[in-house]
């Protein structure tokens, strides 16, 4: 056999496509797959996804696929599908992607109860950065986790409701009725915490 | 893609959020030379697995400094070789399997005849069972210079031996695979 046939050969062994299966068992083995399944709430059906450090995303496709493809596209990484969510989701999240002011911000929107909202300033303030109004608007409209995390409860302090990742102010006014808030009262209770944050008190009080 | 420099500084700066691209870039070569030493597809998926699990729980105890330095080739060869051979140790020898012979997945050029490509998958078959059949060391030495395509230097690395002991059993290996192949060649062609 011609010596250079014999390596051309041995070279062509190596092409082999490894089955899709091993990535996904290493990566759950380590504990960095993230696995996703769907969720209803009151936007709809939504896809969740998780892993070990928690919920990592919230998205709303049509189909899995869509979300396997944005997801990807957004972490650089891959969703698998599960049958269903594990229980207690919601109490963790994967915020690795956040910085550390935006960690800040989305888990002070965390403590904002259902049935009420807060302002932009408000959150702004309570983390310790007044200033950094504008910044807290970007910090939520890139939450990775909308719904769980409830951005949806930041509205303007001028009563208006504001951007949400999940499907623009439709879908944010849809989700605050869900909550018992209706469009009105968004109005007043954004008033409120304009009122009771100190350095808007001196401006409108 | 990026390169093995980049992409071990990319895991120095923050592990899970590229490890997943470690794998992607890797997994097929592994996976290629772990088929090529245990000829199952069934222990090359396991012991793919396996290493890149391995490989992982290394990473999170380096610190920074040692995993931006890593050459991620032939230290992941490395890490596969252990674990096959491991494999190898712990089970009782059984029947080789035939499934893992035929070099699966290989692709021929669209424009070629159909009996062109037959008997190329023969010749390649016959290749990676005569290949199989070597001698361990001989075999792994062939498997990583000219099947992996690793220099001399890398393969004597992940061997952890002298280049010269590397080259002289790959060209061992080569004798023994030409010497095998031959006969069969020659049968062929009397019959012709």
């Amino acid at each position: 056999m011609q010596n250079r046939q014999l390596l051309e050969d041995l070279r062509a062994l190596s092409k082999v496509h490894t089955p899709g299966r091993v990535l996904e068992a290493i990566l759950d083995e380590v504990g960095l797959g993230d696995r996703y399944a769907s969720l209803v709430t009151a936007l709809g059906p939504v896809f969740v996804a998780w892993n070990r450090f928690g919920v990592s995303a919230v998205m709303k496709t049509a189909t899995g696929e869509q979300f396997e493809a944005r997801f990807s596209e957004r972490f650089g990484r891959s969703a698998y599908p599960a049958a269903e969510l594990p229980s207690g989701i919601g109490d963790r999240f994967d915020l690795r992607s956040a910085t550390e002011f935006e960690r800040a911000v989305l888990l002070k929107a965390r403590e904002i109860p259902p049935g009420e909202v807060r302002t932009y300033g408000w959150i702004a303030a309570q983390i310790g950065r007044p200033a950094a109004v504008r910044a807290v608007g970007t910090a939520l409209r890139k939450n990775p986790v909308p719904v769980l995390i409830p951005c949806h409860r930041v509205v303007r302090s001028d009563g208006a409701v504001g951007e949400y990742a999940l499907g623009g102010s439709d879908a944010k006014r849809a989700i605050l009725a869900a909550e018992g808030v209706q469009a009105e009262q968004i109005q007043l209770l954004a008033r409120r915490w304009r009122l009771a944050s100190g350095d808007t008190l001196i401006k409108y009080g | 893609m990026m390169d093995d420099s980049s992409l071990a500084r990319a895991l120095a700066d923050d592990l899970d959020g590229h490890f997943e691209q470690l794998v992607r870039t890797y997994q097929d070569r592994l996976y290629g030379f772990a088929l090529r030493l245990t000829d199952s597809r069934q222990d090359a998926e396991e012991s793919t697995q396996d290493a890149f699990v391995r490989a992982y729980r290394a990473l999170e105890r380096y610190p920074a400094e040692r995993r931006r330095e890593l050459r991620l080739r032939p230290w992941l060869y490395q890490i596969a070789l252990n674990v096959v051979r491991n494999r190898v140790r712990r089970s009782v020898p059984t029947l080789v399997a035939l499934d893992g012979a035929v070099g699966n997945g290989l692709a021929g050029h669209a424009d070629e005849q159909p009996e062109a490509i037959a008997l190329r998958a023969e010749r390649w078959a016959r290749l990676a069972t005569v290949l199989g059949d070597l001698p361990s060391r001989y075999k792994t030495a062939v498997v990583l210079r000219h099947v992996q395509g690793l220099s001399y230097a890398e393969a004597a690395d992940v061997l952890g031996q002298p280049r010269g002991t590397t080259k002289s059993d790959v060209h061992r290996g080569l004798r023994l695979l030409r010497d095998k192949l031959e006969p069969e060649l020659l049968v062929e062609a009397r019959n012709a």
